[in-house]
């Protein structure tokens, strides 16, 4: 299985709040999300998820609601807000600077 | 509306801080609904229900180390480790209360001083004055230093040239204080009038409350007849009447029109309470000098204002040349400096000691830290034995002496709070300048804190790190002790310390004491016991000729002299102690150099000696005789009477002054008295000249005059008497003063007096704190070595060998202090050499016996300790192991 767990550190945060920017979903949710989107690619393992959530948690970027999830189990359900919301668009073009940056020089190199 | 982020990030800490539990719980919660749909997912990829579990658990990574992680998330770690601290620290205090009061109690004393003092020193040294950009006020001098130029100022003719060529102040204005004397606004009174050049209040940026400040018109000679009041003035004699502005008061027997009322907060010059226009009188002879102030143009540096200023001096008249003008203030001050300097010296100095103190204080507390700390070594080790790291463990002891200086520190916010006023209540009255800024505020409770922290870390780093840094594993061993060397060595250096700041402090207290001692015993040149003084100042409007004034003056004192149970009653325009004197040179008929000191001279009444206690050494007082028609006469101090001929027997002599009625006639000398200590007990003895006040004419000799009444029984009985006496000769003039001589001379000796007690105050705090200190080491010592000396007891030592094994400890420890402390004070007494009196800083009878007197108590607080060791019982120290 391809697993780019070496994610930038601040990257998987990105992922996060773009997912979250779609529904509010609760941690196991995410994974599969961010699995399934990225074509299978992009895979978080699940030790890193929820440290990761509750840093966004403090950060104010997003906040955290229990709810019933599909199964009727109590979950924690994550939305973003108003502030993440924001803080994803700066970010969200922030990333698309750095990556037109990145693929520019790979593939100048590959030239 | 958009709720901001630091709103979710507020809350979530406050729920990580106070509902830390709950956050626990749900983390459980979420992470076990993860595994369990990882679980649920295995399943369904056909896994046995046991490796899908123990897969989902792997994936996972440990749950424990994952909620730690989550936790560390929260950022709130330190404070956590924080509040458990406290908790810990609290209750590691609580079971030890004895320590925990010394300690607590010694910084309450220590930081409660520093804070009453640092309360002082801010109100008057630092907080600005308050007048909208204060910071640009400034004072220009250009005036002699002479003790008797109270404050720096510059000539009239000097100010009004310099205001012309200026270009750096905004305004410039030249201002000074009289005693006014008010009537027609219920009893008369005396008041404090502030005489200001129309710049005034421009300068100061005050704005009046009620009608106008000054116009440059009200400074027009025979326009002066303005008036501003103060609030204070305004309220209490005016019944804060509405329709104030526009009506007259009558002030020195002058109709005065008021313009206007300033806001309450105005206290300038200080007691001012009311202003007049200063009317510039540029004539030959107008030698009067006056305080200068100015408000720079916006964005104009001091420097720049400096140099202005030296560029123009030269350009200015009545200008001394360059090399006179060492003896010169000649600058730009800043305008605090006209109501701190006289104190800021003191001020320095108290604070100084009052740190002192604190640091002694320090002392004490660490050295219980490390006492206490060699008794809570297992603890430690304990704790150190089950993974706690270094770093944790000294945080932990740092937060144990952080909450004991902050509960001391807190109870030193409260001690100040009565403290303050304690010491200013004992400060001599009038003496402290701007006490209305003197009060505990933020910046007060902000340096504190910043106090307490310090002194936390400054007496709880060492032995933390003392204390952790042993090697523990002999400690958990049963009966195990660990080397004390080192540490032993640390407390000695400490009480050493303590007994050398000691020592400085309590030198510096009695060279204090000493020169205050001096200052009591000078003999003013007077005797001051049962004679009441009675002031006044009669205005010209209504005495405007030398001869009402002489009329004035003969009922008086004949009023005076007929009261029952007075002696002797005199009068004299300029009263010794008095806060005027005149000065001036003399010839002596038959010299041809004038003499190179000046006199001064005074012009009294018939009785002033006999009144005053001033020695008669030859000749005659004066007497009714001497008037106006009568031949000029003179009576001289012993100073003068030597200037005049060497054998003092002067009578028939001549001299002559300017100032006589007629400066071309000769006086002839009647009388010779002793020198009289003019200025206070301080200053040197003045030689004088005495003239009877009918030969004199000047108005200005005659308008001020202090009556000197002596009784035979209490002088204070007298003085209703004396009261109506002024009442029954003109109902409007007001005493300006009036009192006993000898509270006159308390005064002079009483701010001395003052900075005594008080440097005596904290130097005995600091030496019962330093003795405290070696009492608590010396007596660990013998608690450390209670088995070995039951050993030597064991062995047949007698009480007098352990008595001196221990006194010899304490004998070391005591000569070191006293050695180092003598040195520091010999270095650190220079700096009172302003404030003491015929008493060197390094005086060597004081430092001996300060030093002997620090030895001896050192020695009784080791001895202490010492007599408990020889009590040893051999069998219990033994058995004891």
């Amino acid at each position: 299985m391809s697993r780019p767990s070496d994610l930038v550190q601040g990257t998987l945060d990105l992922l996060i709040l773009k997912i979250l920017a779609l529904e509010p979903l609760h941690g196991w949710a995410i994974g599969q999300r961010l699995y399934q989107i990225s074509d299978n690619v992009l895979q978080v393992s699940d030790g890193s998820l929820y440290p990761a959530l509750h840093k966004l948690e403090h950060e104010g970027w997003i906040k955290a609601e229990w709810k019933p999830s599909e199964n009727n189990r109590r979950a924690k359900f994550y939305s973003l807000t108003r502030p993440g919301r924001h803080h994803l668009e700066r970010e969200t073009a922030n990333w698309d600077r750095l990556s037109a940056a990145i693929s520019q020089i790979v593939r100048i190199t590959e030239a | 509306m958009e709720i901001p982020r630091w709103w979710y990030q507020a809350t979530m800490r406050l729920r990580s801080l106070f509902r830390g539990a709950t956050l626990d719980r749900e983390l459980d919660e979420e992470l076990q609904f993860h595994v369990d749909r990882r679980v649920d997912a295995n399943l369904a990829r056909g896994l046995p229900p046991e490796a899908a579990r123990r897969e989902a658990l792997l994936a996972v990574g440990g749950l424990e180390r994952r909620k730690e992680e989550c936790r560390d998330a929260r950022g709130v770690r330190f404070i956590d480790d924080l509040l458990q601290d406290l908790r810990y620290a609290a209750r590691t205090l609580r079971r030890a209360p004895a320590f925990a009061t010394a300690a607590i109690l010694t910084l309450t004393l220590g930081i409660g001083a520093t804070v009453a003092m640092f309360t002082v020193v801010n109100g008057v040294l630092v907080r600005p004055l308050p007048f909208p950009g204060a910071d640009r006020l400034h004072l220009v001098s250009l005036s002699p230093k002479s003790i008797l130029m109270y404050q720096p100022g510059m000539m009239d003719a000097t100010f009004v040239a310099f205001r012309e060529a200026d270009t750096t102040f905004q305004n410039l204005a030249a201002f000074t204080t009289y005693r006014g004397n008010l009537t027609g606004a219920g009893d008369p009174v005396v008041i404090t009038v502030g005489q200001v050049t129309t710049e005034f209040f421009d300068a100061l940026a005050v704005k009046p409350a009620r009608g106008r400040a000054f116009l440059p018109d009200d400074g027009q000679e025979g326009r002066e007849l303005a008036v501003v009041l103060s609030d204070q003035l305004w309220r209490g004699r005016f019944g804060s009447e509405h329709a104030i502005v526009g009506q007259q008061i009558t002030l020195n027997g002058l109709r005065r029109t008021v313009v206007g009322v300033m806001p309450a907060e105005l206290d300038f010059p200080s007691g001012a309470e009311a202003w007049t226009p200063h009317v510039i009188q540029l004539v030959a002879g107008n030698s009067r000098m006056f305080p200068v102030l100015g408000r720079l143009k916006p964005g104009t540096t001091v420097a720049q204002a400096r140099a202005a200023f030296e560029a123009t001096i030269d350009t200015l008249p009545d200008v001394p040349s360059r090399e006179q003008r060492s003896d010169w203030t000649v600058g730009i001050l800043p305008l605090k400096e006209l109501l701190v300097a006289d104190v800021r010296r003191p001020l320095q100095i108290f604070a100084g000691a009052v740190l002192l103190v604190l640091l002694i204080a320090c002392a004490n507390v660490a050295n219980l830290l490390l006492a206490r700390g060699s008794a809570r070594e297992r603890e430690i080790a304990v704790r150190a034995a089950l993974g706690a790291g270094r770093q944790r463990l000294v945080r932990q002891l740092l937060t144990e002496s952080a909450l004991l200086s902050l509960t001391g520190g807190t109870l030193g916010i409260l001690a100040a709070r009565w403290a303050v006023p304690m010491l200013l209540a004992l400060a001599p009255e009038g003496r402290i300048p701007r006490t209305d800024m003197i009060r505990i505020d933020a910046p007060v409770i902000a340096f504190a804190i910043v106090v307490a922290l310090t002194t936390g870390v400054l007496f709880g780093l060492a032995p933390a790190l003392r204390l952790t840094r042993r090697r523990f594993a002999g400690t958990l061993l049963p009966g195990g002790r660990s080397a004390v060397g080192g540490q032993e060595r640390f407390r000695a250096a400490l009480v050493v310390g303590q007994i050398a700041v000691a020592l400085v402090l309590l030198t510096g207290a009695s060279l204090m004491a000493k020169s205050f001692l001096r200052l009591r015993a000078v003999d003013p040149g007077f005797r001051p016991d049962n004679v009441v003084r009675l002031s006044v100042e009669l205005p010209p409007s209504v005495y405007s000729s030398p001869q009402r004034l002489h009329a004035f003056h003969q009922s008086m004192l004949a009023r005076l002299s007929a009261l029952p149970d007075v002696v002797a009653a005199g009068s004299v325009n300029w009263l010794p102690l008095g806060d005027m004197h005149l000065t001036g040179d003399f010839r002596i008929a038959g010299h041809t150099r004038n003499p190179r000191f000046d006199v001064d001279k005074p012009a009294i009444s018939p009785g002033y000696f006999r009144a005053m206690g001033v020695r008669l050494l030859r000749g005659r007082e004066f007497t009714e005789h001497d008037s106006v028609s009568g031949l000029p006469v003179a009576i001289v101090s012993r100073t003068v009477a030597k200037a005049i001929d060497p054998s003092e027997d002067v009578i028939g002599k001549r001299v002559r002054m300017w100032t006589s009625a007629k400066p071309e006639v000769w006086q002839t000398v009647i009388g010779v008295v002793d020198d009289v200590k003019q200025l206070g007990p301080t200053q040197k003895s003045h030689p004088a000249i005495y003239q009877p006040y009918p030969q004199v004419s000047r108005r200005s000799f005659l308008s001020h005059m202090t009556y000197v009444i002596r009784t035979s029984s209490d002088p204070l009985a007298a003085v209703p008497a004396i009261r109506s006496v002024l009442r029954a000769v003109d109902k409007d003039q007001p005493a300006t003063a009036i009192g006993l001589l000898t509270d006159s001379l308390a005064r002079a000796t009483a701010e001395p007096g003052f900075y005594a007690r008080l440097l005596g105050a904290f130097a005995l705090l600091a030496v019962l704190l330093a003795l405290v200190g070696t009492y608590g080491v010396i007596a660990y010592a013998v608690a450390q070595r209670h088995h070995e000396i039951g050993v030597r007891m064991a062995l047949g030592a007698r009480g007098a060998s352990v008595l001196w094994l221990i006194l010899r400890r304490t004998l070391v420890l005591g000569a070191a202090g006293v050695l180092l402390g003598s040195g520091a004070a010999w270095l650190a007494t220079r700096l009172l050499t302003t404030v003491l009196f015929e008493v060197t800083p390094t005086d060597p009878a004081t430092f001996a016996a300060v030093a002997l007197t620090v030895f001896v108590a050192s020695l009784l607080a080791g001895l202490i300790p010492a007599r408990r060791a020889t009590r040893v019982d051999p069998l219990v120290a033994l058995r004891h192991e």
